[in-house]
């Protein structure tokens, strides 16, 4: 008993001394977009990274989803069975299994999946978490009812679909059967008023179940009704990390 | 983490003293697609073709997993390896020329890898080929005319159909989609997709186009002349290439 509740209390995610460059060889770029930073996302925390253009948040983003690969430090992921690993460090692999079982990422564009039909791109994310086909696809079709993809647009392929459609779409499809550990890159950028709400209302349910949420909002709003960390970002470092009440106010100033 | 099904270490092949490829290695899980991507001339079908075993490696170790243990396909004798051939690994090939005889049916090609593999019942065998024409989308009442009538793409199809009718463990695709029309290209695309996500099979995907290997792969490996200068999970070379000849490749596909 006590040893769960300890286990439980632990982050789902522990960044630690994480560091990340870049250099473009043919123009001899170098650019340094980490600088050693740390911060954790406990289950049913939704931790909300702000911060100027080029602070580095997405970068952070895709460090943790490891489509950038670490430059130094660790990307400590309790998984779901609470076996800890370094995302940094492991093996593409494994980071391939994990990713597709227990990690969600939700960027600003989908992932166009050519002809394959809305339905089927956010079952597959369901399935690919282990949900069983009818059981996906019933969670799809109550996902996409929820974020307002009508029927009729079910069978299509989300390719064809608007900027906003295909948003809500890779929601659906990263928040379905929900994974472990949620990343959401500026997901509701460009969503009209009474889509976003309905797309921050589906992440803050994520949390409340237990669901680890690392996000970067573009609008504050969303930010002030779902997080209940905020980590700020300058230059590569987390200059405040607290209650979102404080760290807004703090960065207002 | 998946129990792998194919251990590449090593492999390098010399042409005289010309060097095609050098120390290639990668290893793959059971059920899993693995790419590798560099220019035309970076060793990539050479060093699928050692794999195969239609190229002879001038040093390496190619292990495939098999029901009793591993086994090093570079150390079998010409008979096991066209026994292998039959029903635990197949390649599909650019040219379909080079995996069909053209002056043959689509149905009788298919037919031929099924006897070889033991199938004696001709109605059962029109069966399965039958089967397999329907799910590479090849019109049924096509199956008795000779593949030279078939489009490019048709004849891709069926190719593909041919190399998956004994179920095997690994299929190898070299350049599955170059050549072909975009639209025609992208349907047997989606056909591979499909291939690989309904069956178990573990597949080497080589291609120079990277939409091509972001499409069928999650992890891939870059070549260039002749050696391997980056591996990694797919994105990860796409969105963050550490190697100056991968970052070239990612500039010049995005154009
Ligand atoms: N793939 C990349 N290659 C080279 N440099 C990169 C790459 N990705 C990010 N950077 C650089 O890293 C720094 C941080 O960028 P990042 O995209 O993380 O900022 P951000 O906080 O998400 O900004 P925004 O709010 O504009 O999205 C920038 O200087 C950027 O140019
Ligand atoms: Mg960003």
């Amino acid at each position: 008993m006590e040893q769960s509740n300890l286990s439980s209390r632990e982050p789902v995610l522990e960044v630690r001394d994480l560091r990340k460059d870049f250099t473009i060889h043919v123009i001899g770029r170098h650019v340094e977009a980490l600088n050693g930073v740390n911060l954790t996302v406990g289950a049913g925390e939704h931790v909300a990274l702000i911060g100027q253009s080029g602070a580095g948040k997405s970068t952070l983003l895709r460090c943790v989803w490891r489509s950038y690969r670490p430059t130094s430090g660790h990307v400590w992921l309790r998984q779901r069975d609470g076996a800890q690993i370094d995302l940094a460090t492991a093996d593409d692999r494994e980071v391939a299994d994990i990713r597709r079982q227990q990690i969600g990422y939700v960027g600003q564009f989908l992932r166009a999946e050519p002809r394959r039909s809305v339905l089927e791109v956010v079952a597959r994310a369901g399935i690919r978490r282990g949900a069983h086909e009818d059981d996906a696809t019933d969670q799809a079709v109550t996902a996409l009812r929820e974020v307002a993809i009508g029927e009729d647009l079910w069978g299509t392929s989300p390719v064809v679909l608007s900027g906003g459609e295909q948003q809500r779409i890779n929601l659906a499809a990263g928040t379905l059967y929900p994974p472990h550990l949620l990343l959401l890159d500026e997901p509701v950028a460009s969503l009209d008023a009474g889509n976003r709400q309905r797309v921050l209302e589906r992440i803050g349910h994520l949390a409340r179940d237990g669901v680890a949420v690392l996000s970067v909002f573009h609008d504050l709003e969303a930010v002030r009704q779902l997080a209940t960390r905020v980590v700020a970002l300058c230059d590569g470092n987390v200059v405040a990390d607290g209650a979102p009440n404080e760290v807004l106010e703090l960065v207002a100033s | 983490m998946s129990e792998w099904a194919l251990h590449v270490e090593g492999l390098t092949k010399w042409y005289g003293s010309t060097l095609a490829c050098r120390d290639v290695g990668f290893t793959v899980a059971a059920g899993e697609a693995i790419g590798i991507i560099g220019e035309s001339g970076s060793g990539k079908s050479t060093a699928l073709r050692c794999i195969a075993g239609d190229v002879r490696a001038s040093s390496g170790r190619v292990l495939l997993q098999k029901e009793g243990g591993a086994i090093d396909l570079l150390e079998l004798s010409d008979a096991e390896r066209r026994g292998l051939r039959v029903d635990t690994l197949s390649i599909v090939f650019q040219d379909p020329s080079e995996g069909l005889d053209l002056r043959v049916t689509a149905g009788g090609n298919i037919a031929e890898r099924l006897t070889a593999a033991g199938w004696r019942n001709f109605s059962a065998i029109r069966s399965r080929a039958r089967d397999l024409l329907d799910r590479v989308d090849v019109p049924i009442d096509r199956m008795d005319d000779l593949v030279e009538t078939f489009s490019g793409g048709m004849r891709q199809r069926v190719q593909l159909a041919k190399a998956v009718a004994n179920e095997p463990s690994l299929l190898l695709l070299d350049e599955p989609t170059t050549g072909l029309d975009a639209s025609v290209a992208a349907g047997v695309l989606d056909l591979i997709r499909s291939l690989l996500e309904t069956t178990r099979v573990t597949a080497v995907v080589v291609s120079h186009d990277m939409s091509v290997i972001s499409m069928l792969t999650s992890r891939a490996i870059v070549m260039h002349q002749g050696h391997v200068v980056e591996a990694g999970l797919t994105d990860q070379l796409f969105e963050d290439p550490q190697h100056a000849y991968t970052q070239q490749l990612v500039s010049a596909a995005r154009g």
